[in-house]
């Protein structure tokens, strides 16, 4: 069975503590992305799978087998380097062969396996030239296919995408989303673009500071995040985070005090147990609607900077406090600057983060 | 796995997991070898701490130390300063007044003249070096390799005219001349090691500076030798070494107030008809050997990445 | 200073201006002939020398109002170089061609009569030979010695593990000894009474070992101390080398579960190819010169006299500077053909891969 576990790893450089007590299952068939910016311990979570770090406590398990003290050779894996790491003295096919050597294929087999996977990802063409001689996005190919060239227990990708450009990124995305899924195979993909890590995984992992703070379905992650960083880190423009101060509940809806006004907000019903007390309300851009007139459900705030994204437009606004408010709305709806806006925000997008950080959630 | 390798594992012995990095247990074996490479070294460094008559001995004497007695005693000799001081002073005939030897100013010309010739080298050595890289001549390769033609006859073929040479214009003798003849002695090495240098930077850096209008003065001095320093130190240490220790051509071209230590350390140990002093020569090229070993020792760290950047090719 | 870059016409022959090196060239010629002619040598030296000064001086006026750089930056080195090694290697092969001794003041035109005599007289062209061939064996052995000890050493050191600093000096350190020291201290190791080989070798049979008594022990003498010294030499390039291999490529390999053999000549080899090239080069042309340890260990004794120390030998002790310095044009052509096809082999593998 080809999955990864990992149980309670941790890794210390001297006294500097790079992944704290991390746990993720990876199945069969799953692809799973570790996402986090620069610095949260992805790289070193995935090296300490890979074997090529020492993993300082905790359990590395692959295909059901403890592997802590295996070096990589022993572990039976595949990885994808951020920097490819093409043996630069060999050419592309050389390249790709170069795992085959160690199963003891004929000439022919390993011509057969190499001309197979070069047919899938396009790289019939530039099997004799030498790494150096080839496009960013053939050596990126070459990578992966020396990858999948052959059957191990799993598949790793560091950053696999970071050095190709916009477009070539976008169509990449899909064609190893199209081999993964042939695959069955447990995948590990470290990526800091949550764009990447959204169309690419089955689950997400969410690092900071060398703690997992969420793991879940992109749509999970997205709809219903965990924590105020998570709520932040996901999603594009970044979710709005108002401090404001918790008075009660009543009847799915909160009444919050900030910018030195009461405000009705909808809300989970979870909240009916919130003490009063300081809370931050995570709202997404696109969770307001914009409605004519004050009531005692909206907020008040002034457009300052539109930015039209095409099918939609960025507005910021702010309130009267001083608050940042990013709001998208429709290409049709006009908004000119200067203009004061009352929104009210949907129920199930809006989020009450709890005074620890924690969403307040059923 | 087994208790006894995670323990060794985790007191860093060794280090299985890292590639590329090992512990201890690497640390003891190389040092075995390194020190075993070393004892040539190391026994001529011991001799200089030998009393005199102790030299020769047989059984021969290791050791200053009976290190807790792990080392039989007649191998154990008594260290002593004095050589070093006799290095500077001792009496020339037997039962005589110490005098002066004259080797502060041996110590100090070898000094100059090594220090000053190295610079000139590196100095003339770079600027050519960048000229023959950014402004290629025609027929570029074969200057090159007539440079590099200086450097395969044996000394002794160049250095009958340039005798003949420094004798006519009243050089030999003085600093200028070996200094002179030191320079175009390190320039070849130096030529070939920093185009090398020169020829692996990018030059987008370069010509970026000059569309700002920098003049090429500028670009050379605050663009392209900042990114060369590594090799500016490898070269450096270099052509120490060889300078340092060279014989011949101080042999023959230096005079009584400008010889170099190689030069005096030979005349001094075969002085006299006594047959080789063993402890003053031991004294001699261990004092010697201090100026470049410390600098060898602070560069190491360029050394290595001076020598990778300017010769290999990407 | 901005690039004065004027467009102008190079001057005519005969126009008197600056930058006409031509002209200066022609000059200086035409002055430094009359004055060898005419005055005594350490006049005319300086006379001489004042031409090459003018002519050097117009070739960077040249170069600066036309903006050629590349002359004006080389210009010092070629100066330093001309006057101290090149004129000097010129007299020398002018003087191949004349009867000099040095000891003597008579000085004769003899053509190609020293090269004939190097090649084909019936006493010299023998030990010529005889030299050049021990020289070559020589150069065959410390070379190999040199390279496949320093190659060991370098990969010994190619990880990183604690100490690593402090261990590393220590084996160069034999580098940056003199050689006068270090050849006389390898005659006492050496040395069939007090040295330290014999009293070890002594522990194991009682008859006394003597080293150098004999060709085989002389040479190995020789190519031990040698070696010893040079090893490091070759180390260090190696070493460079070896840590200028990216550590991913190990990583991708250790993933890839290429195994230590194929790893090596995949992806360590290609990147210590092009420095094994120069350390083998540069310690040939050193070999070649091979004398000082040979005077001092065994003063050509049990065969052991090379090309190099026969021509000290001829040319310092018995003042035949002529007759020495066509032996030394005939090994550097040798010398020559030799690193160029070094050069020519590299340069094929290169461009091969």
């Amino acid at each position: 069975m080809s999955t990864i576990e990992i149980r309670k790893i941790t890794k210390k450089f001297g006294e500097f503590v790079a992944v704290r007590d991390a746990d993720l299952k990876v199945e069969a068939g799953e692809v799973v992305c570790l996402l986090g910016p620069s610095g949260c311990g992805k790289t070193t979570t995935l090296r300490m799978i890979a074997g090529l770090e020492r993993a300082t406590s905790g359990d590395v398990i692959i295909a059901g087998q403890r592997m802590n003290e295996l070096a990589p050779d022993k572990r039976d894996i595949a990885m994808v380097f951020q920097f490819y790491a093409l043996y630069p003295a060999l050419t592309v096919g050389e390249n790709i062969a170069m795992p085959l050597h160690y199963e003891g294929l004929s000439a022919a087999e390993q011509q057969a396996r190499v001309k197979k996977v070069a047919d899938i990802l396009h790289l019939g063409d530039v099997l004799d030239r030498l790494p150096g001689r080839i496009s960013e996005g053939e050596k990126q190919r070459v990578a992966v296919a020396r990858a999948i060239v052959r059957d191990p227990n799993c598949f790793l990708f560091d950053e696999p995408l970071s050095r190709l450009d916009v477009e070539l990124r976008h169509s990449m995305r899909g064609q190893i989303k199209g081999v993964l899924s042939n695959l069955s195979k447990a995948t590990v993909i470290v990526t800091h673009d949550q764009l990447e890590a959204l169309t690419m995984a089955d689950r997400i992992a969410i690092m900071r500071d060398g703690l997992i703070e969420q793991v879940g379905s992109p749509h999970d992650v997205f709809a219903k995040p965990a924590n105020l960083f998570v709520g932040s880190f996901i999603g594009t423009p970044q979710m709005n985070l108002i401090s404001a101060n918790f008075k009660s509940y009543n009847n799915g809806k909160a009444k919050v005090t900030f910018d030195k006004q009461d405000v009705d907000i909808g809300v989970n019903h979870a909240v009916a147990k919130l003490k009063p007390g300081q809370i931050t309300v995570g709202i997404r851009p696109r969770a307001f609607s914009v409605v004519g007139k004050d009531t005692k459900d909206t907020i008040e705030a002034v457009s300052e900077l539109i930015e039209p994204m095409g099918a939609e437009t960025l507005i910021h606004a702010r309130t009267k406090t001083g608050n940042d408010i990013r709001v998208v709305v429709p290409r049709d709806k006009r908004v000119k600057i200067g203009e004061t806006l009352h929104l009210v925000p949907d129920p199930a997008q809006t989020h009450i983060f709890g005074e620890d950080g924690k969403a307040v959630r059923a | 796995m087994s208790q006894s390798s995670s323990f060794l594992e985790r007191i860093g012995f060794f280090k299985s997991g890292n590639v590329g990095e090992s512990g201890w247990g690497r640390t003891l074996g190389v040092g075995l070898i390194s020190l075993f490479y070393f004892l040539p070294v190391l026994f001529i460094i011991f001799t200089s701490l030998k009393p005199q008559d102790m030299a020769l001995s047989v059984p021969p004497t290791l050791s200053p130390t009976s290190l807790f007695g792990l080392i039989p005693d007649h191998y154990v000799f008594t260290p002593t300063l004095e050589n070093f001081s006799s290095v500077f002073s001792r009496s020339m005939t037997s039962g005589g007044a110490p005098e002066p030897t004259g080797f502060d100013r041996y110590f100090f010309n070898s000094i100059v003249i090594a220090s000053t010739s190295v610079f000139l080298a590196l100095i003339i050595g770079t600027l050519a070096a960048y000229g023959f890289s950014r402004y290629p001549l025609k027929g570029n390769d074969t200057y090159l390799f007539i440079i590099l033609t200086t450097r395969m006859l044996p000394a002794i073929v160049v250095i009958i005219p340039v005798i003949l040479m420094f004798r006519v214009v009243g050089l030999s003798g003085s600093y200028i001349g070996i200094i002179l003849l030191y320079t175009a002695f390190n320039l070849a090495f130096t030529i070939w090691m920093m185009k090398s240098f020169f020829d692996e930077l990018s030059t987008d850096v370069e010509d970026a500076a000059r569309i700002d209008g920098s003049s090429e003065t500028k670009v050379f001095l605050k663009i392209c030798l900042p990114q060369v320093i590594a090799g500016l130190a490898a070269t450096f240490v270099f052509g120490l070494i060889l300078t340092w220790n060279e014989f011949l051509f101080a042999l023959l071209l230096t005079g009584p107030d400008t010889r170099t230590v190689p030069v005096a350390m030979n005349q001094a140990v075969s002085s006299g008809g006594r047959g080789t002093d063993w402890t003053l020569l031991a004294s001699i090229e261990t004092l010697f050997l201090i100026p470049v070993f410390l600098v060898t020792f602070f560069l190491q760290d360029h050394l290595l990445r001076g020598v990778t950047f300017g010769t290999v090719k990407r | 200073m901005s690039a004065v870059v004027i467009d102008r016409p190079a001057p005519q022959l005969f126009e008197v201006a600056p930058d006409n090196w031509k002209l200066a060239i022609l000059a200086g010629l035409v002055v430094s002939i009359l004055a060898a002619l005419a005055l005594p040598a350490s006049v005319s030296f300086w006379i001489v020398g004042a031409m090459a000064a003018l002519v050097a001086a117009a070739f960077v006026v040249n170069a600066y109002r036309r903006g050629y750089y590349g002359g004006l930056l080389v210009a010092p080195a070629i100066a330093v170089l001309f006057v101290m090694n090149i004129f000097p290697l010129l007299w020398s092969l002018g003087l191949s061609f004349f009867a000099y001794q040095s000891n003597q003041q008579s000085i004769r035109f003899v053509g190609l009569a020293n090269y004939v005599k190097a090649l084909t007289n019936d006493l010299a062209a023998p030990a010529n030979w005889h030299a050049l061939i021990n020289t070559a064996m020589f150069v065959v052995f410390t070379v190999a010695a040199q390279m496949i000890v320093g190659f060991l050493l370098a990969l010994l050191f190619s990880k990183q593990f604690p100490l690593r600093k402090y261990l590393l000096i220590l084996v160069l350190t034999p580098m940056m000894l003199s050689v006068v020291a270090s050849g006389v201290f390898f005659t006492y190791y050496y040395d069939p009474t007090f040295g330290i080989l014999s009293y070890v070798m002594n522990q194991f049979s009682n008859e006394q070992f003597i080293l150098m008594d004999n060709k085989v022990g002389a040479v190995a003498g020789i190519v031990f101390a040698d070696a010893w010294m040079w090893s490091p030499f070759v180390m260090l390039l190696v070493l460079a080398g070896l840590v200028s291999v990216p550590k991913y490529l190990y990583e991708a390999a250790a993933i890839d579960r290429v195994s230590g053999w194929r790893q090596f000549w995949n992806i360590t080899f290609p990147y210590i190819r092009g420095l094994l090239m120069l350390a083998l080069l540069f310690r040939t042309i050193e070999a070649f010169k091979l004398a000082d340890l040979v005077i001092l260990l065994t003063k050509g004794g049990n065969d052991t006299l090379t090309i190099s120390y026969h021509l000290i030998r001829i040319a310092n002790e018995q003042n035949k500077t002529s007759e020495g310095a066509a032996i030394s044009y005939l090994m550097l052509f040798m010398v020559i053909v030799l690193t160029n096809l070094y050069l020519y082999i590299a340069n094929r593998r290169s461009q091969g891969a």
